[in-house]
């Protein structure tokens, strides 16, 4: 492969040209196209991964024998809260907001986003507060230490009195990361709403589209809540208010409904995609329509709607008074219904379909059963009696694992495996693919089925040192945690690797039905340019033989001569 | 498949989308997102005036109430002044839109004068436990949107001199005016949230 | 023919509606297992609370495993029977949906969650544990012993519980102060719950219970024990760098034993109670002061009865 010939201007191009070597450091430019954009998004988001799991690994390293002995306790609540922030800040919300970049406009035949400008903004604001994040670590007195929660007043104690200090930090960044995160939602929904391929309908959007949009509608609702709150904590820590503050009259608990009022609605932004990837992945592999469409597309919207007036069960313990529990049980529970309706419809799609178990498939499959397990402790936390028992224990944290890591990060890798060849144009390799998801999938589970037990027998969270009964249940959680930390290295090697050298991809691999399917791979600048397809069926017509769109053989022929 | 056609190039129709003009529909859906931050801010306001054990900082008797009325009736009046001034602007008057503009922003000036003066008298600082925190909080965040107003509205202003640049209309200055009226409702629920609703215990 | 390959509608898919039945069945049997064996998963019960939590509990896990054994179950079967042939690049049934089976599906969980949210409710009613909070001003003077005593139904109490970074202090109604929590079993103990810093939790893993402690209020919250031993009573609100340390014991003791110990305990001398922190603290600073900031220990009470630190507790 000798690949001289090319004019240097093609080489210099903002996009890669078919055929031409790729320019990768156009990934390292204030690109704005949306493509460049998500890459940028989900490989920063990665090297985020790789930190909050290396945070993750010390912290299981602690746990694995009672005492304090590896880390000082100061120490351990630092990392923590940290791994915390890392995770969910850094590499969850902009990983999705990658997949939100190179899925949204191909799959509505958008060229771009509304506003590429603003978007390659939102993106340099993430990097700009990883760094002020991660800065916190070496600032006098350490980082934020406060739990991602960061209730006042410990978070506001300030013990060295400095001005700069890890909870500043720490607020600095999460409030930049609001900024960005809505910077991205009104561009996602602006285009969203606005630049759908003709004939697309709202009914004939693919369920990414649909979960995306319901959940960029949450960050725009939610977030600017955690916003004022976190602004109040900042003056509360820095200058000498006190919203939060018992002395002066303030009230510590208002804090958390602030802060309750997003980072419920939150977990809901995280899934929501993910299980919008579920339902493309699904249908594919099984060859089959999604069963019930509209109901899937549809309970998006519901599960907003009711995400957004759950967020008083994370208060059960607070001295919240029993008719508002008894209000946050009634509606916490109702989530159960459009979930289980995705859940179910995605079990519909299975049935009778013609399933192949490639490395995505594998991902989803697991995810899913994870996520069923995850979610029916969520409701188990729902109900008030249970949760003032197993609340701030083990039992949560194994419950949001499964569903934060156990789900969303098997839907992810997911994801990037089934994209990948659009998006790259190189095929990966499905064998290291099947031993990143083996090691995971075992290791996952080891680190969090038993610590449910840990959590029910009473083993609080946040602690560096913990009874001696509760050591069974860590040991075997640490080994499961080192596994997953393992299986890091067959994902990293295909990944490079592939990139590098993997086999062409053709445009259509999985022979997927879908706009970005219709599109080269990996797609041109523009997508579809002025030359749009005009939709005229319902997607996911697996089986049913209608095309797509209009003249669907001009669009893939053209794809394949690209 | 219902087309085998091999000169498809012939009959197809290559759609199109279209790539502006989408910045009103943004600007509607940041605004609707912006009061959510007042919303957070005037539920907590609420919820601690009730709840404080304290409320009034020793040695203060409540707000004087005739200043800040000045001000709302100025600021309110601009927002239609400002509407004027766009039907001008429809109506292809550009120095009719000019002028009220400006009118506009002098109004808002004044407001954000009548506001220094206020702060500068009052006898608690932001450390007055929660009254005076959520006092210099509100009243600063308002007028932090309202200086923001009157530079996008400077910026509209400038724009109305480069020639022919708003013979199509303009959505810079439709959002600027909708900007301006959201900050206009925000100071009327603020107005009555710290300074109609009075409690002394 | 019909019956082999599964069709929502058409004729009556004997065969299929008989492995369906079948499964089911298992599934019930086997979360039935389950839920009974559920209820060794937690420790002792040793309250009036206990008992209800836990057979709400077992309620939740018996549902949750039909569900979970159910679901995850069809997924394998599934991949089993419904895999493709290798080069198999066919196309599946192409069913679109079902309206009926949709709203049947939406319903059935419908009716699951209401009954479990209902069952909470009543529970959370049942137990009433949580009584009234009342702000207090912190600077105005007025501590939380002087505000008014807020729960009417109690056998046995108040009992003060403060709580600070990282110790716990029991000051009983007649003046005694502990650092372990004693309690007369089968009476309704109310505790007024005050902390003196930040926000702590009051959680007996043993007695199903846990509350907040926030700072500027006091908090009126009732138990009653129903079993003879010394369990665990821990911070469960993480509280700053030596929260892990911030745990005691509660002894709960026949009323004999209990009025017997209070007697004793009256005429003992105020020593200094349980702080681990304060000892973990010292080592940090005798080390060089290393790892990241935190705030000084409060230093401990002084008590009447320090307790026993090393004592084994039963859960
Ligand atoms: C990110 C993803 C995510 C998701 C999807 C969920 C989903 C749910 N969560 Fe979870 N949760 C978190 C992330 C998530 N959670 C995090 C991060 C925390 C802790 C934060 C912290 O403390 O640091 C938390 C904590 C948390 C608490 C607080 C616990 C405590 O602190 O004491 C509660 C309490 O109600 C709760 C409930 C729920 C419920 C009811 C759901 C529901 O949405 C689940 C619905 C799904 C199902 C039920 C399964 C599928 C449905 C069917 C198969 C239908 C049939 C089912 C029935 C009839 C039951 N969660
Ligand atoms: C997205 C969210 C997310 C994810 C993925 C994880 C992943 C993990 N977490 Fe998570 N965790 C949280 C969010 C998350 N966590 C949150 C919010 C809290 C609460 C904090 C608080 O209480 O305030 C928490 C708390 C928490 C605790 C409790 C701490 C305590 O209460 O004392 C523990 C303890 O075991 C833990 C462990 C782990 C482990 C072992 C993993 C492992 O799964 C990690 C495995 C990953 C790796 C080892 C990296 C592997 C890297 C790759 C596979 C790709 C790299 C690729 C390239 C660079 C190209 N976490
Ligand atoms: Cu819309 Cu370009
Ligand atoms: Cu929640």
């Amino acid at each position: 492969m000798t690949s001289t010939n090319y004019d240097p201007r093609v080489l210099k191009a903002l996009h890669p040209v078919p055929g031409a070597p790729d320019n990768w450091k156009r990934f390292f430019t204030f690109n704005t196209d949306a493509k460049v954009i998500g890459i940028q998004y989900i490989a920063l988001a990665l090297f985020f991964l790789l930190v909050g799991g290396l945070l993750a690994m010390v912290m299981r390293g602690e746990l694995i024998t009672p005492p304090a002995d590896l880390v000082d306790p100061t120490v351990y609540n630092g990392l923590y809260t940290m791994h915390g922030t890392v995770m969910l800040f850094l590499f969850l919300f902009p990983i999705l907001n990658g997949f939100n970049n190179l899925l949204i406009p191909t799959m509505i035949g958008a060229p771009d986003m509304a506003f590429p400008k603003v978007n390659a903004a939102a993106f340099w604001i993430v990097p700009v507060f990883g760094v002020v994040l991660l800065a916190s670590f070496f600032v006098p007195g350490g980082p934020a230490s406060a739990g991602w929660w960061s209730y006042p007043p410990v978070s506001i104690q300030n013990p060295l009195g400095h001005f700069i200090n890890g909870e500043f930090l720490w607020i600095l960044a999460v409030a930049l990361s609001g900024v960005s995160s809505i910077m991205g939602a009104v561009n996602f929904v602006t285009t969203i709403i606005r630049m759908r391929a003709p004939g697309m309908g709202f009914f004939r959007m693919p369920v990414f589209v649909w979960t995306a949009w319901a959940a960029q509608t949450l960050q725009l609702i939610g977030l600017p809540a955690l916003t004022g709150g976190a602004i109040m904590l900042l003056f509360d820590l820095s200058f000498g208010t006190s919203f939060f503050r018992p002395e002066g009259g303030g009230d510590p608990v208002l804090y958390q409904h602030f802060f309750w009022f997003y980072s419920h609605p939150a977990v809901y932004v995280m899934v929501l995609p993910v299980f919008g990837i579920f339902s493309e992945l699904i249908t594919v592999y099984s060859r089959k329509p999604l069963f019930g469409y509209k109901f899937v597309a549809l309970a998006s919207f519901v599960i907003t709607f009711l995400g957004l007036i759950v967020w008083v069960h994370h208060m059960f313990y607070s001295g919240t008074p029993q008719w508002m529990r008894n209000i946050f049980i009634v509606t916490t529970m109702l989530i159960a219904v459009p979930t289980g309706v995705k859940v179910f419809a995605w079990l519909g799609t299975l049935w009778g379909g013609k399933i192949r178990l490639t490395t995505p498939m594998l991902f989803v499959l697991g995810g899913l059963v994870n996520f069923i397990l995850g979610g029916i402790t969520g409701i188990m936390l729902g109900t008030a009696p249970v949760d003032i028992h197993v609340g701030n224990t083990y039992f949560v944290v194994a419950h949001f694992h499964y569903v934060i890591f156990n789900t969303i990060g098997f839907g992810i890798f997911a994801g990037i495996y089934h994209w990948f060849p659009k998006f790259t144009g190189r095929m990966y390799y499905e064998g290291l693919g099947k031993v990143h998801f083996l090691l995971t999938f075992i290791g996952a589970t080891l680190n969090w089925l038993p610590l449910h037990w840990a959590g029910l027998y009473g083993m609080p969270r946040r602690v560096a040192s913990y009874d001696p009964e509760f050591a069974i249940w860590n040991v075997v959680a640490s080994i499961g945690a080192f596994m997953v930390g393992v299986a890091a290295i067959p994902f990293i090697l295909n990944i490079v690797s592939s990139w590098a050298r993997g086999a062409k991809a053709p445009p259509n691999p999985w022979n997927a039905i879908g706009l970005e399917w219709l599109l080269p791979s990996p797609p041109p600048a523009e997508n579809f340019e002025d030359d749009v397809p005009t939709v005229i069926s319902a997607p996911y017509g697996y089986g049913l033989g209608q095309p797509l769109v209009e003249d669907e053989e001009y669009y893939v022929r053209r794809a394949l001569e690209a | 498949m219902t087309t085998t056609n091999p000169d498809l190039q012939l009959n197809h129709r290559p759609g199109h989308i279209k790539h502006d003009g989408h910045n009103l529909t943004g600007f509607i859906i940041f605004l609707c997102s912006e009061s959510i931050i007042f919303l957070a801010f005037f539920s907590g306001f609420a919820l601690l005036k009730i709840t404080a054990p304290e409320w009034l900082p020793e040695g203060v008797e409540g707000l004087e109430t005739r200043l800040p009325l000045i001000n709302t009736v100025v600021l309110v009046s601009s927002s239609f002044v400002a509407y004027f001034a766009e039907r001008y602007l429809h109506k292809e008057n550009l120095w009719g839109f000019r002028a009220l503009w400006l009118l506009t922003m002098a109004m808002g000036t004044y407001f954000v004068y009548g506001q220094y003066v206020e702060w500068s008298e009052l006898p608690f600082s932001l450390s007055s436990g929660v009254f005076g925190g959520t006092f210099y909080l509100l009243t600063g965040f308002h007028g932090l949107h309202v200086i923001t107003g009157i530079l996008l509205m400077s910026l509209m202003l400038y724009r109305s001199f480069l020639p022919n640049n708003y013979a199509k209309g303009e959505m810079g200055v439709t959002a600027v005016s909708l900007f301006w009226h959201f900050v206009d409702v925000i100071w009327i629920i603020l107005y009555i949230l710290i300074y109609v609703w009075q409690r002394t215990t | 023919m019909t019956s082999t390959t599964p069709r929502p509608s058409g004729g009556l898919p004997v065969r299929l509606l008989l492995i369906v039945l079948a499964a089911t069945l298992l599934d019930a049997l086997a979360s039935l297992q389950i839920a009974r064996a559920s209820l060794g998963w937690l420790p002792v019960p040793a309250s009036t609370a206990a008992p209800y939590v836990d057979q709400l509990f077992q309620l939740e896990v018996g549902i949750g495993a039909f569900i979970f054994l159910g679901c995850s179950g069809f997924v394998l079967w599934a991949v089993l029977f419904n895999r493709a042939e290798k080069y198999d690049e066919s196309d599946g049934l192409p069913i679109e949906g079902n309206t009926k089976l949709e709203i049947t599906w939406t319903l059935i969980p419908f009716v699951i969650v209401m009954v479990l949210a209902y069952q909470a409710i009543h529970v959370s009613e049942t137990l009433s544990a949580l009584g009234p909070k009342a702000k207090y001003d912190l600077e105005g003077g007025s501590n939380p012993v002087s505000v008014e005593q807020l729960d009417p139904i109690r056998n046995y109490g108040p009992i003060q519980v403060i709580s600070r970074q990282w110790n716990w202090e029991f000051i009983y109604p007649n003046g005694v102060r502990s650092s372990e929590l004693h309690l007369p079993i089968d009476q309704r103990a109310n505790f007024q719950l005050s902390s003196e810093d930040v926000i702590h939790g009051f959680y007996v893993p043993a007695f199903r219970l846990k509350q907040d402690i926030i700072p500027g209020s006091v908090i009126s919250y009732s138990i009653t024990p129903t079993r003879e031993g010394r369990y665990r009573l821990r911070d469960s609100q993480f509280s700053g760098a030596y929260f892990s340390q911030n745990q005691t014991d509660v002894v709960v003791q026949s009323q004999e034993a209990f009025a017997a110990w209070l007697e004793q305990a009256a005429r003992n001398p105020l020593v200094p109670g349980l702080s681990p922190a304060t000892q973990l603290y010292q080592d940090r600073l005798s080390k060089g002061d290393k790892g990241w900031a935190t705030v000084k220990p409060a230093p401990p009470p002084l008590v009447n009865d320090p307790g026993i630190p090393d004592a084994p507790h039963e859960a």
